[in-house]
C-alpha cells in the first residue's frame, strides 16, 4: 500500500514575482483551487489509509500568499473536518516573503504553520535572480517580511539558491544570516529543470565550487555553533554518512505517492514535486490522474504511473550498480535525470555530483582531517568547542585537538 | 591501520559524551579559507579507498561505538546514551532515530523545503 508522507498543494499557479531561474511555466495564471477540489483531495487521502504516521501539507505554488488569509482559514477548517482525530498534520508554506505582514504573522502563529522563505543572501546576491516582472530586485520586501516574522516570534527557515556569485561568497552569506538572526538555512543549487537551463551547471568546476562553499560555510558555522539551529546540507550530509549501519534508508523521490502533488485544477503527480506543471508527451505531462475525476486508490493502476515507475526504477538500478555514493542518495532525483540526461533511465547528473557527491566527499575529508590534524581529539576541547571563536582567516586556534 | 579501525577511532572521539553536534565538531576540522586547495584538485574520492568502502566502514564504526556506549552506560546504571540524545548536526536533537522510522525528509533533494516531520519550529514535535 502506498504511503503518503508529504502532500504538496498548489492553491494557485500565480506568482507575484518573476525569478530568473524559475522553471514553472504557468506562473502568470491567476486560477485558484476550488474548495470542492480540496474536499475531494483530503477526503480521499484520509479514507485511503495511505497516511499513517502523520503528514505534512506544503502550500506551494506560485506564491501561496497571493491568496487571502481567509482562503486558508476556510481550507484548514475544511481539512480539520475531514481529518481523523488521531492523525498528526502539519501545514507548511513556502513563500518569497514579499507579502508577509502582521496579519499573516498572527495567522502563522495561531495555526503553528511552518514557514519557509526564499532568500538568496544579501541584497547584491539576492537581486541577481529574484526580481519582479518589471526587473526590480525583491530583497527589500523579502527581508522586511523576515524581520517581521522575527518580531512576531514566528519560527522560519530560509532556502537560498546558490548562484555562481554566491558560491564564491561563503563568508558574505554566513554574515548575512548571522546579522539577520536567520538560524535555519537550506541551500539549493540552481538546477536545470523543465525549460530552465541552469547558469551554474554551465560553469566549469561548479561541483568543486560547491564543495569549497560548503566547507568554508561549515567552518564558519562551527566557530559559532550558537548561531544556527539547522543547516540542511551540512546536517543531512553528516547524518547520511555517519549513520548506523542498521539504519533504514528511504528515497521518497522514487517511491510512488510518498510525495504527492496536486495543482489548482486537481491534477495529481508524484515522485519529484517539480514534475507537476512540466510538459512531456511521453509521460502525459506527468499527470497520473485528477482528483475531481479519478479515485485516488485507483491511481496506482494508471498506465502512465506504471511507465514512469518502471523507468525511474531502472534508473535507480543504474545508480545502485555504478555509483559509489548510492547509499547516501538512494538513486537520485528523477526530475534532474530527465532534465539533464533526457531520460529517467540514467544515473548521475551535475545536480547529484554537486549536492550529493561533493557533500559526501566533504564529510569524508573532514573525518580524515580529524585524523590528520593531530590524530587525537581532546575531550575537554570538544566540550568547550561551542565557546571557541575562530580567527577570521585561520581555524588553527579553534580546532579542539590535543 | 585498517579502514574499520581508523574510523572506529575517529567516530569514538566524535561521540564523546557531552559533545555538541557532530557537524560542529567536523566543521572545526575544516581548513581555513587561506588554505584552499588549488582549483581543480579532486577531493576525497581520488584518495585510494573506494567511497562505498569508506562509507560502509564508517557506518559499521558508528554502530559499534554506539553499541559499546549503550552497554557501558547501562551497566553503570546511568542514563542510557540513546541515539536520540545525539545531535547529528547543527540541529541539536535531530535524532538518529529518524532513520529507523524510514521516513525522514532528508532525501528530498533540492526541492526540499527544509521542513522535517520531526521539527516544525514550534516545539510541538
Amino acid at each position: 500500500m502506498p504511503r503518503i508522507q508529504l502532500l504538496v498543494v498548489q492553491p494557485t499557479p500565480f506568482c507575484n514575482i518573476d525569478c530568473r531561474y524559475c522553471y514553472l511555466p504557468d506562473r502568470t495564471n491567476k486560477a485558484v483551487v476550488a474548495e470542492a477540489t480540496l474536499t475531494n483531495l483530503f477526503s480521499q487521502v484520509f479514507a485511503s489509509g495511505w497516511v499513517r504516521d502523520g503528514v505534512t501539507i506544503v502550500w506551494h505554488a506560485g506564491e501561496p500568499m497571493v491568496l487571502p488569509i481567509d482562503f486558508y482559514r476556510r481550507a484548514f477548517r475544511l481539512i480539520d473536518g475531514l481529518k481523523p482525530a488521531d492523525l498528526s498534520l502539519t501545514h507548511s508554506f513556502q513563500t518569497n516573503g514579499t507579502l508577509i505582514d502582521d496579519a499573516w504573522c498572527e495567522f502563522f502563529a495561531a495555526e503553528q504553520i511552518s514557514v519557509g522563505v526564499s532568500i538568496d543572501g544579501p541584497q547584491p546576491l539576492h537581486d541577481i535572480n529574484r526580481r519582479t516582472r518589471s526587473g526590480n530586485g525583491t530583497f527589500v520586501r523579502t527581508i522586511a517580511g523576515i524581520r517581521r516574522l522575527r518580531r512576531h516570534g514566528v519560527p522560519f527557515h530560509v532556502i537560498s539558491v546558490l548562484s555562481p556569485e554566491s558560491l564564491a561568497a561563503p563568508r558574505e552569506m554566513f554574515e548575512f544570516y548571522v546579522d539577520e538572526g536567520i538560524e535555519r538555512v537550506c541551500f539549493n543549487v540552481e538546477e536545470s529543470e523543465g525549460g530552465h537551463v541552469s547558469r551554474s551547471f554551465g560553469e566549469a568546476g561548479i561541483a568543486d565550487s560547491y564543495y569549497r562553499f560548503l566547507r568554508e560555510f561549515w567552518r564558519l558555522a562551527a566557530a559559532s555553533p550558537d548561531k544556527f539551529a539547522f543547516i540542511r546540507e551540512i546536517d543531512e550530509a553528516t547524518q547520511q554518512v555517519l549513520r548506523p549501519e542498521e539504519a533504514v534508508f528511504f528515497n521518497q523521490l522514487v517511491e510512488p505517492f510518498a510525495i504527492t502533488s496536486m495543482d489548482w485544477a486537481g491534477n495529481l503527480a508524484t515522485f519529484s514535486p517539480e514534475l507537476l506543471g512540466l510538459k512531456n508527451a511521453a509521460y502525459d505531462n506527468f499527470i497520473i490522474g485528477n482528483i475531481n475525476r479519478d479515485r485516488l486508490i485507483d491511481l496506482p493502476q494508471q498506465p502512465v504511473l506504471k511507465k514512469m515507475l518502471a523507468d525511474i526504477t531502472a534508473g535507480v538500478e543504474l545508480c545502485r550498480q555504478h555509483c559509489e555514493y548510492f547509499s547516501v542518495c538512494g538513486g537520485g532525483e528523477p526530475v534532474n535525470k530527465l532534465a539533464e540526461n533526457g531520460t529517467f533511465v540514467s544515473a548521475d547528473t551535475t545536480y547529484c555530483r554537486m549536492s550529493k557527491m561533493r557533500a559526501t566527499d566533504l564529510v569524508l575529508d573532514l573525518l580524515d582531517g580529524v585524523e590528520q590534524r593531530g590524530a587525537v581529539l581532546s575531550e575537554e576541547g570538544i566540550r568547550q568547542l561551542g565557546a571557541v571563536v575562530i580567527a577570521s582567516d585561520s581555524n588553527d586556534a579553534a580546532v579542539p585537538f590535543a | 591501520m585498517s579502514l574499520r579501525q581508523k574510523y572506529r577511532e575517529i567516530v569514538a572521539k566524535l561521540m564523546t559524551p557531552g559533545a555538541i553536534g557532530m557537524a560542529v565538531l567536523l566543521g572545526s576540522a575544516a581548513p581555513g579559507a587561506a588554505s584552499q586547495e588549488p582549483a581543480g584538485q579532486q577531493p576525497s574520492s581520488a584518495q585510494g579507498e573506494r567511497v562505498s568502502e569508506r562509507l560502509a566502514a564508517i557506518r559499521e564504526a558508528v554502530s559499534a561505538v554506539a553499541g559499546a556506549q549503550d552497554a557501558t552506560t547501562d551497566a553503570a546504571g546511568e542514563t542510557r546514551l540513546a541515539w536520540g540524545n545525539w545531535g547529528g548536526g547543527f540541529g541539536f536533537g535531530l535524532p538518529w532515530g529518524n532513520f529507523g522510522g524510514g521516513g525522514p525528509w532528508n532525501n528530498w533533494n533540492n526541492w526540499r523545503n527544509g521542513w522535517h516531520n520531526w521539527h516544525n519550529g514550534w516545539g510541538n514535535w
